[in-house]
């Protein structure tokens, strides 16, 4: 798969829709164990994102996404802001000054997109956190890159999806869920799920 | 709980204008971050110094924009960190030749904001250093936290790299001497009451009239346990039991010591405070070089009070010592 600009933008605007739309889904997942704020800061990080959508410089690849990165994160409290923000500012610099990314550009984007979030967050896998389920599908794109690209979409989306639920077992250990140590054990991470749900919405738009 | 307060959504937009109000020839507000700065920022003869964090801990740390202090602070609403956009634009705005330092309590939410503010500004070339404040022995270190927070000792350390600053001092030597007081730097608190924001209009937390918070945060998070109110003198003891042994602290070392007013505590009760702690130092062969008592980080209107030590040595002393023009006075 070989995504130019336009592709990284139908991406990433599928991206931003989807949040916008799951507000309530994502905010009432964060609520059983979390502070509840969760799908409100994404979607507010998303509309600001979309208000601006006409403004961004498209020069390249790794502008548009720094870009993304700073209206997403500039005024939204809490730590979802910084976190999806730090994800698309390390993916942007993996392709600054390109004019297209390749099928391994896409994968070194999402694993520079997971050490930010390590680095950021303080977190690691297994942690209950949504690196559960974007590390399994990195891995899953990166073992499929020769394929049609419709058909990875849909194989990550898959593989987002069954990591995701498998959240459900594990303790957290970062973030506010991360007070309530063994009763968050039972749940699904909202993070995990909505990695999950994007990646879905990007396999069905693909 | 009564307040003087408006639409409580502008509560710290209020503050910082009246801040601004005041200080016509020596401040600039600049309404868009929330940034109070210097009017004469940035000087490109020294490295800028910026504070952001929560409102609510005022003097902390808006009305300590000044000379010999900070150059700007910029920060969030009651409690909260400042947006990343906040700080990001604040380092663009007091960018100077010889850099910025930004200085961080250490909480997540302001951690996350200042890394990622940092991580874009030195994107767009900015010369910027970041600075974590983490004094409060009250909580332990572990694997699952971000670690120790920021309180009232977060003053010693901007006071320090705003002298060494107005002195020419360049960004790595702040960064030296800022974790290094940070090092030496110990404080733990007590509530009596708990305090209320005024976008809540309730008290944050129930403290009943026999009881005490001990090791509490400075937006009233729990510290090391609840117990019931004990003397003035008993009181220092706990205080000074958790911060000496900490560092430690040792006979023949010489200290500053701070008794920080929490909000809501008389100036009197303060001065009662500090002078059972001084002998008590004293007894334990440990002499005060430098005092400090009124209040200096706040949690809103909560009664309590904090006790700082800071281990001095000659040149911390002599940064102590310099002279700062800030806007929070009385004379």
């Amino acid at each position: 798969m070989s995504p130019d600009v336009p592709r990284v933008e139908s991406v990433v605007r599928t991206i931003a829709d989807t949040c916008i739309e799951n507000e309530k889904y994502f905010g009432d997942l964060d609520s059983v164990v979390g502070d509840g704020d969760f799908g409100f800061s994404l979607a507010r990080g998303f509309e600001n994102v979309v208000a601006q959508w006409d403004t961004f410089d498209r020069s390249d690849v790794g502008t548009f996404l720094q870009k993304i990165a700073i209206v997403m994160t500039g005024r939204i409290g809490g730590t979802s802001g910084p976190i999806w923000g730090t994800a698309f500012l390390r993916a942007a610099a993996v392709v600054k000054g390109k004019p297209d990314a390749t099928g391994e550009d896409v994968v070194a984007m999402l694993r520079a997109a997971i050490e930010g979030i390590k680095a950021r967050g303080g977190a690691d896998l297994g942690e209950k956190t949504l690196l559960d389920a974007l590390a399994p599908m990195t891995d899953t794109i990166e073992a499929n890159l020769g394929a049609e690209p419709k058909d990875v979409a849909k194989r990550a989306a898959e593989s987002a999806r069954a990591a995701a639920e498998a959240t459900k077992s594990m303790q957290a250990r970062r973030g506010r869920a991360s007070y309530t140590g063994e009763r968050s054990i039972g749940s699904v991470d909202p993070g995990a799920i909505a990695v999950a749900v994007l990646a879905e919405r990007v396999a069905e738009t693909w | 709980m009564k307040k003087f307060v408006n639409d409580p959504k502008n509560f710290v937009p209020e503050m910082l204008k009246g801040i601004a109000l005041a200080n016509p020839d020596t401040l600039r507000y600049v309404p868009e971050y929330n940034l109070i700065m210097r009017a004469d920022a940035p000087n490109h003869a020294k490295v800028s110094i910026v504070q952001g964090s929560g409102s609510g801990h005022e003097p902390a740390h808006v009305m300590v924009v000044g000379k010999g202090m900070l150059d700007g602070a910029c920060p969030g609403d009651v409690f909260a960190a400042p947006p990343m956009e906040y700080v990001l634009e604040t380092a663009k705005l007091l960018a100077s030749d010889k850099g910025v330092l930004l200085l961080v309590n250490n909480y997540t939410g302001d951690k996350m904001a200042f890394e990622m503010a940092a991580e874009l500004a030195e994107a767009e070339g900015l010369n910027v250093r970041t600075l974590f404040i983490n004094d409060d022995v009250a909580v332990k270190d572990s694997t699952w936290t971000v670690g120790r927070r920021g309180v009232a000792g977060n003053f010693f350390v901007m006071k320090a790299v705003g002298a060494a600053s107005e002195a020419g001092a360049d960004l790595d030597e702040l960064v030296r001497i800022g974790e290094k007081v940070n090092s030496v730097t110990r404080t733990m608190g007590i509530a009596l009451t708990p305090c209320t924001p005024p976008a809540k209009g309730s008290p944050l937390f129930e403290l009943a009239d026999d009881e005490m918070e001990v090791g509490v945060g400075i937006h009233g998070e729990p510290g090391r346990r609840r117990a019931t109110l004990v003397s003035a003198d008993e009181i220092v003891d706990e205080l000074l039991g958790a911060v000496v042994p900490d560092l430690p602290y040792a006979s023949g070392d010489e200290v500053a010591l701070m008794i920080n007013g929490l909000g809501g505590t008389p100036i009197s009760e303060l001065y009662l405070l500090y002078g059972a702690a001084h002998e008590k130092l004293a007894a334990q062969g440990i002499t005060v070089g430098r005092s400090y008592v009124g209040e200096y980080c706040t949690s809103l209107d909560m009664a309590g009070a904090s006790l700082t030590l800071v281990k001095l040595d000659d040149e911390i002393t002599q940064l102590l010592l310099a002279p700062a023009e800030i806007a929070n006075r009385v004379f």
